[in-house]
């Protein structure tokens, strides 16, 4: 009673959605059937070829086809992301660069006097006591006591030595005594080691502080490298003592650095100018920075647009020991982009006109997954210590800096401070200059994972800069030029200007055209999809729907035809085992193989009229096949064609 | 006789169509088609034909769709770059060679001469404000005429609001020209540029300024007074910071006035001939002088001489890199016989460029300082692109809408000279006349103070006005093949200390045919120009998608959904043909009927009989091609036929064979 409203309705669904079986009974038949109505074109072929090795050349080249397929599908899709470049060249007004001038030397020496006559009394007497050297005849030669007693801080804290040989015996500077090193010595001119020239070397000793036997030696082939690495260590020392306030006041102003300006055929002032404090360039000064909101632009190009400017580089006030050249650093850059004077800036000469010729270009590249670049720098886990945006330069000094604070507890000079730290200087650490040059190695042998975090940025413009000089002021203009120009210095005609302490620069577009290298994805989805049509249509006229077929016949048909017959083995085992019941086995046996139920019902079909002749060209393959072979030779189209015809009409 | 039968059953065919009724032409086209998904609606199970049909519903709308994009991909035309990098055998650059000063002082002396004493005493009275200094009392007295068609002026800023305007030769120090309200308020108001109280444009043409100045200020400034005509209060005051640069653009407002009369002739021989220039040409092994090169008169830098230009001659080709296959040279610039205040930088200015274009060097060029070597290493970087519609460029400036003026010097269009050419005319139909700087329309002329009094006025709004410039650099378009000659130069001392004698000594033999010593360190100049090892570097663009390629896609998309192809769009158009003639043919039916509704009304008669019908529709032999083909309807035979419903019920009948195993069970 219970069960009859649950048999019922299994029954309707029966009626109404029947559960039909796949499309033959046996595996063999489903793979007949397959092959003779498939849209594919070879597994027709395979089964309506007479002969082995027709048949077998059939499936030769329908297998052959498939694995091309499947070859060439791959290769489309391991392409897939790739990416094609493309380049656009638009004539258009160009927004100028900024462009940042610093003068070589940071600060005027002569302000600088507090804070480095001790250093620099220091250093001429190394020069005197390692290579003779004293810069007036007049000078006494003060004896080591002296200096002993004047309080030689910076060769305690890191001493100059120089070796004698390789035998690690140094002479001590300071106490001109002769002693055994320890430690690992590092030469930072790394050739000589092998040069077994025996030139003295001179170095300087960085140890751990805290533990001193732990100490590192530096070595130079040159005394002129050894002294100025010393000394700007000691330089850094001081200068991470002075606040940035007073550091701005003791550089350049931009009255002192700069005399003319003209842009783009018209003048203009220091205003257009912005400060900039540089920790190793002193006062830079930017022009057209856009930090007034406005960007200035060109509509014209050639160096009568550009910018022109005379640069006062007063010789007289340079350090001697920290800055070995004369004249300027320029750097072109975006607005948004940092200037690393330091890195990448080129240099500008005095007495003379430099000319630069710019070129833009701008590029991008494709992001994940075609490149591994970034576009804004926030997916790197380093943070960014500048005001600017994101770069790999910026990216690897502050990864730096990074682990400069984490190892050392204080922050390197030349870079931009993290918030909570301070400057290194060896009143508060005096441990700095040993663990900063550790960890600079560790840095440049990509050891600190740097350069693994760092990645390149995938959008860039670049101002491709031609650079050429020419005699300037010449020397029939020289007169009226230099005082003239005094003139606008000082309004005084007392101190006249010499023309070495003058570079004049001229920055400009050589051209309006600005290049567009960007990178487009070369494939999309809907091309790929019709190279995969183009791939399965040419080798087997395929298309997705023999894909499906073949889902259908290979996967659920095959499969539930293969189920059947365990389920059917399995049956039969069980009613083997019981033996009574044999002839009941065989029946359920039958009336799966006949599948009555599917016969009646698909009879007035085509798929029905395909069936229905199988069993009787069954016999046919069974006859052995070379006696129809030979015997249809020559009559083998005749015979084959209403065969064919009759298969197609199915 | 079988040719008939043909055509008869073509017709019939054609008249006919595989079936009677939409639904049997349908079953007749999915059962026929070479399109993969109808075949399947047809020939599965109920419920798998529910999913066929829908799938190739779902794969049809996805292969328009998809073609869509395709199509759109198409019409966007764009480019792929390919870039290629080498070595191979090129045209070697023109080299245009010039000296940065354009004429002889020794030459034009006699022309500025006044000019020089005015700028002298001019800078006399600026540098030395005190009246005691009366050294120009001895000289001449000055041609103050030529003055005041251009004066220089001194802004005294002492106090900031109110600056006062000195005039440099009036009446002494003590004449305060208190100029009107007017220019006070634009000097004051834009101090950093050209105050210009006529053109509301200039104002912007001066870079935008922070509002906050700085206490120290510069108390003096040097201006160039520009009026529209002279004597008229329609002037501005263009300010400089520096008075360097303000005697320097003063000198070239005069300068070109004066030159510009002089006759083109007279300015070729007042500029540096070749023979003093170039002294020695080596080009690969083979020797060279200065007859190779061809003399073109540059305004900014009097006679410019051209190298491998290939006007006459075919262009050079340079087969191997290095310095040894290249192009060396060596120049006199004679740097004592410079004009002071023209030119203050002393070098030669050269340029690479290609064959029959011209030299544009206050664009392109370089400089090369005297008493050096510098050594120019090339590679040709070139674009090459597609013209319209894939880039908006110009092949050969046919179709800009400037007029070329330098076509005149018979070089091939570029964008420089089209802006140039723009500029120039808009000077002559504003200013009246034609800029020095650039060559002159027919029927124009340059323009001087004396013709064109206020042309310095009218040159320097235009020059600063934006406006004209956008119209320039909208109307005039790049070239689609852009060539730039990337330069590595490097420089050396040249010549060294210890050669030095005996090659100033042959040099100056050789050009003067004498023993004296003509040439010193500041006049010569060496100049290496050669390939680099790789010289070429080609982005060449080509149609990322062209006719073949969209053909391909759209089958490649149709043969991935449904595995079709332009046959089965055929079949299609096919099928709807024959759709529209079973419309026409039920219309024709349906409009007999109402005829015959009316006949019949009139006169009741007897309808044909079935068989009648089908014996009509039999005997035309073409029932192979379907079994269920039945007599089509009455459209040729002219007795009324029977009534439409009967036909219907009669031929569902093989249809309602097919209706239970479609439709449920």
């Amino acid at each position: 009673g219970a069960m009859a409203p649950g048999k019922k309705i299994t029954a309707r669904i029966k009626r109404t959605l029947p559960v039909r079986g796949p499309q033959a009974p046996t595996l063999s038949e489903l793979m007949r059937w397959y092959c003779l109505n498939t849209n594919t074109h070879g597994c027709r072929r395979i089964v309506v070829s007479r002969g082995r090795l027709r048949r077998f050349i059939w499936i030769l080249l329908t297998l052959s086809a498939v694995g091309l397929i499947l070859w060439q599908c791959a290769e489309l899709l391991m392409n897939y992301y790739s990416a094609s470049v493309s380049v656009t060249v638009q004539f258009q007004k160009l927004p100028f660069p900024a462009v940042t001038i610093c003068n070589i030397n940071p600060y005027k020496y002569s302000s600088m006097k507090d804070y480095l006559s001790e250093l620099d009394k220091e250093t001429k007497k190394a020069l005197e006591t390692f290579y003779g050297f004293s810069e007036g005849k007049s000078k006494v030669r003060r004896s080591v006591d002296e200096w002993n007693s004047t309080g030689s801080d910076f060769f305690k804290q890191i001493p100059l030595l120089k070796f004698e040989d390789f035998s690690k015996t140094v002479t001590d500077f300071r106490s001109g005594q002769k002693r055994k090193i320890e430690g690992s010595v590092f030469h930072k001119d790394s050739s000589i080691v092998n040069s077994g020239d025996s030139n003295d070397i001179i170095g300087f000793q960085l140890c751990d502080a805290n533990n001193s036997s732990e100490c590192a030696l530096y070595t130079f082939s040159s005394g002129v490298n050894a002294i100025q690495e010393w000394y700007k260590l000691h330089y850094m020392n001081i200068m991470a003592q002075i606040p940035l306030e007073t550091k701005e006041k003791l550089s350049y102003s931009a009255d002192d650095l700069l005399l003319t300006c003209f842009f783009d055929g018209l003048s203009c002032d220091k205003r257009h100018f912005t400060r900039f404090h540089h920790p190793l360039h002193g006062n830079c000064y930017t022009f057209n920075s856009g930090e007034n909101g406005t960007i200035l632009s060109t509509s014209t190009g050639g160096s009568e647009y550009g910018l022109q400017v005379v640069l006062y580089i007063d010789e007289a006030d340079y350090n001697p020991f920290l800055v070995t050249s004369t004249g300027a650093k320029i750097i072109v850059h975006d607005q948004n982009e940092y200037p690393f004077i330091e890195d990448i800036g080129t240099e500008i000469e005095t007495a003379a006109a430099t000319s630069i010729g710019m070129h833009f270009t701008r590029s991008r590249k494709l992001s994940k997954p075609y490149s591994d670049c970034t576009e804004t720098g926030a997916d790197i886990p380093v943070e960014n210590l500048y005001n600017k945006s994101y770069s790999l330069q910026i990216c690897l000094h502050s990864c730096f800096q990074k682990a400069m604070v984490d190892s050392c507890g204080c922050a390197q000079y030349a870079q931009p401070l993290p918030a909570g730290a301070e400057y290194c200087n060896y009143k508060k650490n005096p441990n700095w200059m040993y663990c900063y040059y550790r960890l600079h190695e560790k840095f440049v042998k990509e050891q600190l994972g740097c350069q693994q975090i760092c990645k390149d940025a995938c959008s860039f413009k670049e101002w491709a800069l031609t650079t050429s000089i020419a005699q300037w002021p010449s020397t029939v203009s020289e007169d009226w030029m230099l005082r003239v120009l005094s003139w606008d210095k000082g309004q005084k005609i007392n101190k006249k200007l010499n023309k070495t302490d003058l570079a004049n620069l001229m920055v400009f577009y050589k051209d309006l055209n600005e290049r567009f290298i960007s990178e487009n994805p070369a494939n999309t989805l809907v091309i790929l999809l019709s190279n995969f049509g183009g791939q399965l249509g040419l080798w087997m006229s395929c298309s997705v729907v023999c894909v499906i077929e073949i889902v259908e016949v290979f996967f659920i048909d095959s499969l539930s035809i293969v189920m059947r017959r365990q389920w059917q083995k399995a049956k039969k085992w069980w009613n083997d085992r019981k033996r009574d019941r044999s002839g009941k086995a065989s029946d359920l046996e039958r009336q799966g193989h006949d599948n009555p139920v599917c016969v009646d019902e698909d009879l007035p079909t085509f798929n029905t009229a395909l069936r229905l002749p199988l069993p009787q060209d069954n016999p046919l393959p069974r006859t052995p096949p070379p006696n129809y072979s030979t015997l249809r030779l020559e009559t083998a189209f005749t015979e084959q064609l209403p065969d064919t015809l009759e298969a197609g009409q199915h | 006789m079988t040719l008939k039968k043909y055509f008869i059953r073509a017709l019939h065919r054609l008249q006919k169509g595989p079936g009677y009724t939409y639904k049997e032409l349908l079953v007749w086209y999915c059962d026929n088609t070479n399109t993969h998904g109808p075949k399947r609606i047809i020939k599965e199970g109920p419920k798998k034909k529910l999913i066929w049909f829908f799938l190739t519903l779902l794969f049809a709308s996805l292969v328009f769709w998809q073609w869509g994009i395709l199509i759109n991909t198409y019409l966007s035309y764009n480019v792929t770059s390919s870039l290629s990098i080498g070595f191979k055998t090129m045209k070697f650059p023109a080299v245009t060679v010039c000296n940065a000063n354009p004429f002889k002082y020794s030459e034009v002396k006699h022309l500025l001469k006044e000019l020089d004493r005015l700028i002298e005493a001019a800078l006399e009275r600026i540098l030395q404000p005190t009246p005691g200094n009366s050294s120009e009392n001895t000289s001449p007295p000055l041609d103050l005429g030529l003055w005041h068609q251009i004066p220089l002026v001194l802004i005294d800023e002492h106090d900031k609001d109110n600056p006062v305007i000195l005039d440099i030769f009036e009446s002494n120090q003590t004449a305060l020209v208190n100029e009107t309200a007017l220019v006070n308020e634009t000097v004051a108001g834009n101090e950093t540029a050209a105050g210009n109280q006529t053109t509301a444009g200039n104002q912007t043409a001066a870079p935008p300024v922070p509002a906050n100045t700085t206490s120290e200020e510069k108390k003096y400034k040097l201006a160039v007074k520009l009026c529209s005509h002279q004597g008229s209060d329609n002037c501005t005051y263009r300010n400089f910071t520096s008075a360097a640069q303000a005697v320097t653009e003063w000198y070239i407002l005069q300068s070109t006035s004066i030159l510009s009369r002089v006759p083109l002739q007279e300015r070729i021989r007042m500029g540096y001939q070749a023979e003093d220039m170039i002294l020695a040409c080596l080009y690969g092994a083979e020797p060279c002088n200065y007859k190779n090169f061809t003399q073109i008169y540059h305004p900014d830098h009097g006679n410019c001489y051209i190298f491998n230009w290939g006007m006459d001659e075919e262009a050079l080709n340079s087969s191997n890199p290095g310095a040894e296959f290249g192009l060396k040279l060596i120049l006199d610039i004679s740097q004592q016989d410079y004009i002071p205040y023209l030119s203050s930088a002393a070098g030669a200015r050269l340029m690479l460029h290609q064959q029959k274009s011209f030299p544009f060097l206050k664009d392109q060029g370089i400089y090369a300082m005297a008493g050096t070597e510098t050594s120019i290493g090339v590679l040709v970087d070139e674009l090459e692109r597609m013209g319209y519609p894939y880039s908006d460029c110009t092949m050969n400036g046919s179709d800009v809408p400037v007029k070329n003026l330098y076509s005149q010097y018979n070089t091939s269009y570029s964008i420089q000279a089209c802006l140039r050419s723009c500029f120039q005319n808009h000077m002559v139909e504003i200013c009246g006349c034609g800029h020095y700087m650039f060559p002159l329309p027919e029927g124009v002329n340059y323009c001087n103070n004396e013709d064109n009094p206020g042309w310095a006025y009218c040159y320097s709004s235009l020059r600063s006005s934006i406006r004209h410039r956008q119209i320039c650099i909208d109307s005039c378009k790049e070239t689609c093949n852009d060539t730039q000659y990337k330069m590595t130069i490097s420089m050396a001392d040249w010549p060294s200390e210890a050669s030095e004698d005996w090659i100033f000594h042959i040099l100056s033999y050789e050009r003067d045919m004498s023993t004296n010593v003509t040439l010193d360190r500041n006049g010569i100049i060496k100049l290496n120009i050669y390939f680099q090892e790789y010289n070429y570097r080609t982005i060449s663009e080509s149609a990322a998608t062209t006719i073949v390629w969209l053909l391909s896609s759209l089958g490649g998309q149709f043969g991935f959904w449904m595995g079709g192809s332009v046959l089965c769009l055929i079949e299609f158009g096919e099928i709807i043909i024959d759709s529209l003639w079973i419309t026409i043919i039920n219309v024709i039916s349906w409009c007999r009927g109402l005829k015959q509704k009316r006949v019949q009304a009139r006169y009741p008669d007897a309808p044909p009989t079935v068989s009648e019908l089908v014996e009509a529709h039999t005997n035309l032999g073409f029932q192979h091609e379907d079994a269920g083909a039945l007599p089509r309807d009455e459209a040729l035979p002219p007795e009324p036929g029977t009534p439409p419903p009967n036909y219907d019920s009669l031929r569902v009948q093989p249809l309602d064979v097919l209706g239970p195993d479609s439709d449920a069970e």
